[in-house]
């Protein structure tokens, strides 16, 4: 019985996406896809696999950076054979990525240690600039009301990562656990990467919507503390 | 219609890694070619971006997630988000791939090939029914560079295209780059190609340049399209045989690697300015007007 197209698209898009079609020692195993060219196919292989790892790269550069080049090949080729392409947008095949690779470091610890939270954070803000998150203007800090900014991403980390994504040697990467706000300031490509304190944390988790200064019993702490959040872009400040 | 300065009119496609030099450089181009689908789903920022340029350069629209050769029924929502958004962005045409990229289970995200048979143009000539049905401005099919042949192909390139148009009424999107590497590897001329098309059906024109692909596993070097170098001085010379017998209203560079290249992308817009103009005075060298632009 003659196979119909979309049986043999499927079959074709099954062996394109395959490891042994991109690493090159996979056999053209399916009846549908007799007489095609082999080597022709895994040159269209490994060119849509290099087309969607380079989203993935420059989704992840520092993840990337600060692994073990056998560790890296491993990883990938271990996510080709998961993780077949299920979508051609550049977030959702570094989500499919991300998912993958917190799985495997559920199982075998990722080498060096911090590798989760660089990926939680590049990924964080990946989606941020996807989404067009911007910080607001904070030029008001003495304003009677005022909330979380809502475009701020806060992520519980293990390490204190900073150093990674300001340049600094990866030594000085500290183990603690610690809150990071990311936010990317108004006309910046580039992201703020803040420590948030565990209280001011809680406190700003609770400030999503307006608040008027006047409900708080002001003290001249608090009124620095919102002065200090205003000024780094963690809370919007509004009205005179 | 492009209302512009020259025609064709010349330009690139719009690519946000360089968003803000293109934004700089608008005068060196007639048209923005944008692709709809970086408004759909590459985020807010991206789409934002480019709806900010309505009404300072004209636009064309071009998509990459039709997937018009996969043998299901096309996405009826993804094509009223493009009408849309070539609504929007005031686009006089709409153009996508004759190819598909993914089937169920699966999305490449690459272009690959059709075969090329009577009974596949029937199904796709439905498919560009439906789009024409859909988004209200003529639709135009593009012609893609492909690494490999289905068996059962019975009909060449131009034959497998000019069925479609012609029963459809599409134009053609041509991609000189695309059919260059086509000839190269495939070993067809690219000349008689162009000869075989009806006159009048080329609307728009894709430049690019790619690279050569050596790898033990294969026979023999390939060409390849990845629009990360400049444009081989054979794909001008089918782009003035374009010229020639058709009248194309815009011509688009496509640059997608190397973006940083600037000099590269504007010397690029100047060979194909100088080989239009050369084209339709006859009489300029079109060295001497590269000179000159400069």
């Amino acid at each position: 019985m003659p196979t119909s197209l979309l049986e043999r698209q499927i079959s074709l898009l099954e062996h394109l996406t395959s490891a042994g079609a991109i690493f090159g020692d996979g056999a053209l195993r399916a009846r549908h896809l007799q007489g095609l060219d082999a080597a022709l196919l895994r040159l269209e292989a490994r060119f849509s696999h290099e087309k969607r790892m380079e989203k993935i790269n420059s989704t992840f550069p520092r993840m990337f950076e600060a692994m073990r080049g056998d560790d890296r090949a491993d990883m990938v080729r271990d996510f080709v054979e998961a993780c077949p392409s299920v979508d051609i947008r550049r977030i959702e095949n570094a989500r499919q990525f991300y998912d993958f690779a917190c799985a495997r470091w559920q199982r075998q610890p990722p080498q060096p240690p911090y590798l989760q939270d660089i990926a939680t954070c590049e990924l964080a803000i990946a989606d941020m600039r996807m989404k067009g998150k911007a910080q607001a203007p904070q030029s008001a800090t003495t304003g009677r009301r005022f909330r979380r900014n809502r475009d701020a991403v806060f992520l519980p980390c293990n390490y204190d990562i900073r150093p990674i994504f300001e340049g600094r040697m990866a030594d000085a990467v500290e183990r603690r656990d610690l809150m990071l706000a990311i936010l990317i300031p108004l006309r910046s490509d580039e992201p703020t990467i803040l420590e948030v304190p565990a209280p001011v944390y809680v406190w700003l988790v609770e400030l999503d919507d307006w608040t008027n200064r006047a409900a708080l019993a002001a003290t001249a702490e608090l009124e620095a503390l919102i002065s200090e959040l205003a000024e780094y872009g963690l809370l919007e400040v509004r009205g005179h | 219609m492009i209302a512009c300065k020259t025609i064709p009119a010349v330009g690139i496609g719009y690519r946000s890694g360089i968003a803000e030099w293109t934004r700089a450089s608008l005068a060196h181009f007639d048209v923005l070619e944008i692709t709809v689908d970086h408004c759909i789903s590459s985020g807010e920022t991206v789409a934002s971006g480019i709806f900010d340029l309505v009404g300072r350069i004209p636009m064309t629209a071009h998509g990459i997630g039709l997937s018009i050769g996969t043998d299901v029924p096309l996405d009826l929502a993804y094509l009223d988000q493009v009408a849309a958004i070539v609504e929007r962005l005031r686009a006089p045409a709409y153009s996508e791939h004759l190819a598909f990229t993914r089937a169920p289970g699966r999305d490449l995200a690459n272009l690959l090939p059709l075969p090329k048979t009577e009974k596949v143009a029937e199904a796709i000539i439905a498919k560009v029914r439906v789009v024409q049905s859909r988004v209200p401005v003529p639709f135009l099919l593009e012609n893609i560079s492909y690494l490999f042949e289905w068996p059962e192909s019975d009909l060449t390139d131009v034959e497998f295209l000019n069925l479609i148009c012609r029963e459809t009424g599409a134009g053609l999107l041509l991609d000189v780059e695309n059919l260059y590497l086509n000839a190269h590897n495939h070993g067809f001329d690219a000349h008689a190609f162009l000869n075989d098309l009806p006159a009048g059906i080329v609307k728009e024109v894709h430049v690019a340049g790619g690279v050569t692909v050596h790898k033990d596993f294969l026979a023999r070097p390939f060409l390849a399209d990845s629009h990360s170098h400049p444009v081989p001085d054979a794909a001008l010379d089918l782009l003035d045989h374009v010229l020639k017998r058709h009248a194309p209203e815009t011509v688009v560079l496509e640059r997608d690697d190397r973006l940083l290249e600037f000099d590269e992308i504007l010397d690029d817009v100047r060979r194909i300015r100088a080989r239009i103009a050369a084209m339709q005075s006859g009489s300029i060298h079109a060295n001497e007007l590269v000179g000159a632009a400069d």
